[in-house]
């Protein structure tokens, strides 16, 4: 019961499997194009897509949307918000394996 | 990664988040063509230059100018490269303005050379092959590119106490192992790596 209690603590946004590996990616770059994204979380386009739209409205990452070469590019950046929030996530994580740890 | 409603543990979690991260640090795109045209042009041209004076061919010299003609496929290289780059590192503009400088400062040198008399050209040169080359092995933590730039300034105090033909060996040598020879290790792993993704 008290881990299910921590686990409520955790940011949901980022609580998901995808949208985590979106952000661990884009926290460890400056920025990346969404095919990097998806070659790497080995995820559909249009998963992919909504996960993103998710981070983008909760402000954790930016989305800008141009033209590569005459074709459409998107590229995605984390926001200092996003750091933060990812930050608070891990600390969350780790005090959640201290509680489980025996004594 | 399909299942991303998947309720997932604080390990994997954690697992997931040290995955992901050594994905992007173990992402190639470094071609290598750079460094491999820089290691080879500077080569031949210390080489050459060397020869020249051996056998006192006095316009030997003008070999260097070949360099100029690197430093127009290095705008082609690079041009092409900024085209297919589908993600930037935190530090590539701080690395990209550190061999901006140093190809200024290259030009420069060999403007202010050729107009005064200065002696130990090379010593210099050496000297500056090792800054750009030390901060880009430092700063990517890519050991060939640090002990390369350690190679240049080590080659520079041998230079001050060598006779002037034989320091254009020293150039060659460092060119060799700045560059060359990184460069061909950035290309094997640039042609793994993208072997690995077809």
């Amino acid at each position: 019961m008290q881990k299910k209690e921590m686990f409520k603590e955790l940011d949901p946004i980022l609580h998901s499997q995808l949208r985590l590996a979106v952000m661990s990616l884009l926290l460890s770059v400056k920025e990346a194009e969404f095919t990097f994204i998806k070659e790497k979380t080995n995820a559909t386009a249009g998963n992919l897509s909504v996960q993103v739209q998710k981070l983008r409205e909760a402000g954790y990452i930016e989305v800008v949307k141009e033209f590569k070469d005459n074709y459409p590019n998107t590229t995605c950046c984390i926001t200092a918000v996003g750091i933060k929030a990812f930050e608070e996530y891990v600390k969350a994580l780790q005090e959640y394996l201290k509680v489980g740890q025996p004594k | 990664m399909q299942q991303n409603n998947k309720q997932m543990t604080e390990s994997e979690s954690l697992a997931l988040i040290s995955a992901m991260i050594n994905k992007a640090k173990c992402e190639y795109e470094d071609t290598g063509l750079s460094t491999l045209l820089w290691g080879a042009v500077i080569t031949i041209c210390s080489l050459v230059h060397f020869t020249g004076l051996l056998l006192k061919i006095n316009s030997i010299g003008n070999i260097w100018l070949l360099t100029y003609v690197a430093v127009v496929a290095q705008v082609f290289i690079s041009v092409r490269e900024r085209r297919r780059k589908r993600f930037t590192r935190h530090e590539d503009s701080a690395i990209g303005g550190i061999w901006i400088s140093f190809g200024v400062a290259m030009f420069m040198f060999s403007y202010y050379t050729s107009i005064f008399n200065v002696p130990s050209v090379n010593t210099i040169f050496l000297i500056a092959y090792g800054i750009p080359t030390f901060a880009t092995g430092y700063t990517r933590r890519f050991k060939p590119m640090l002990w390369g730039g350690l190679a240049c300034w080590a080659f520079a105090i041998a230079s001050m106490y060598t006779p002037t033909p034989y320091i254009l060996l020293y150039s060659g040598a460092s060119a060799q192992l700045a560059w060359f020879i990184p460069g061909l290790i950035l290309r094997r792993r640039y042609l793994n790596a993208k072997k690995g993704n077809v």
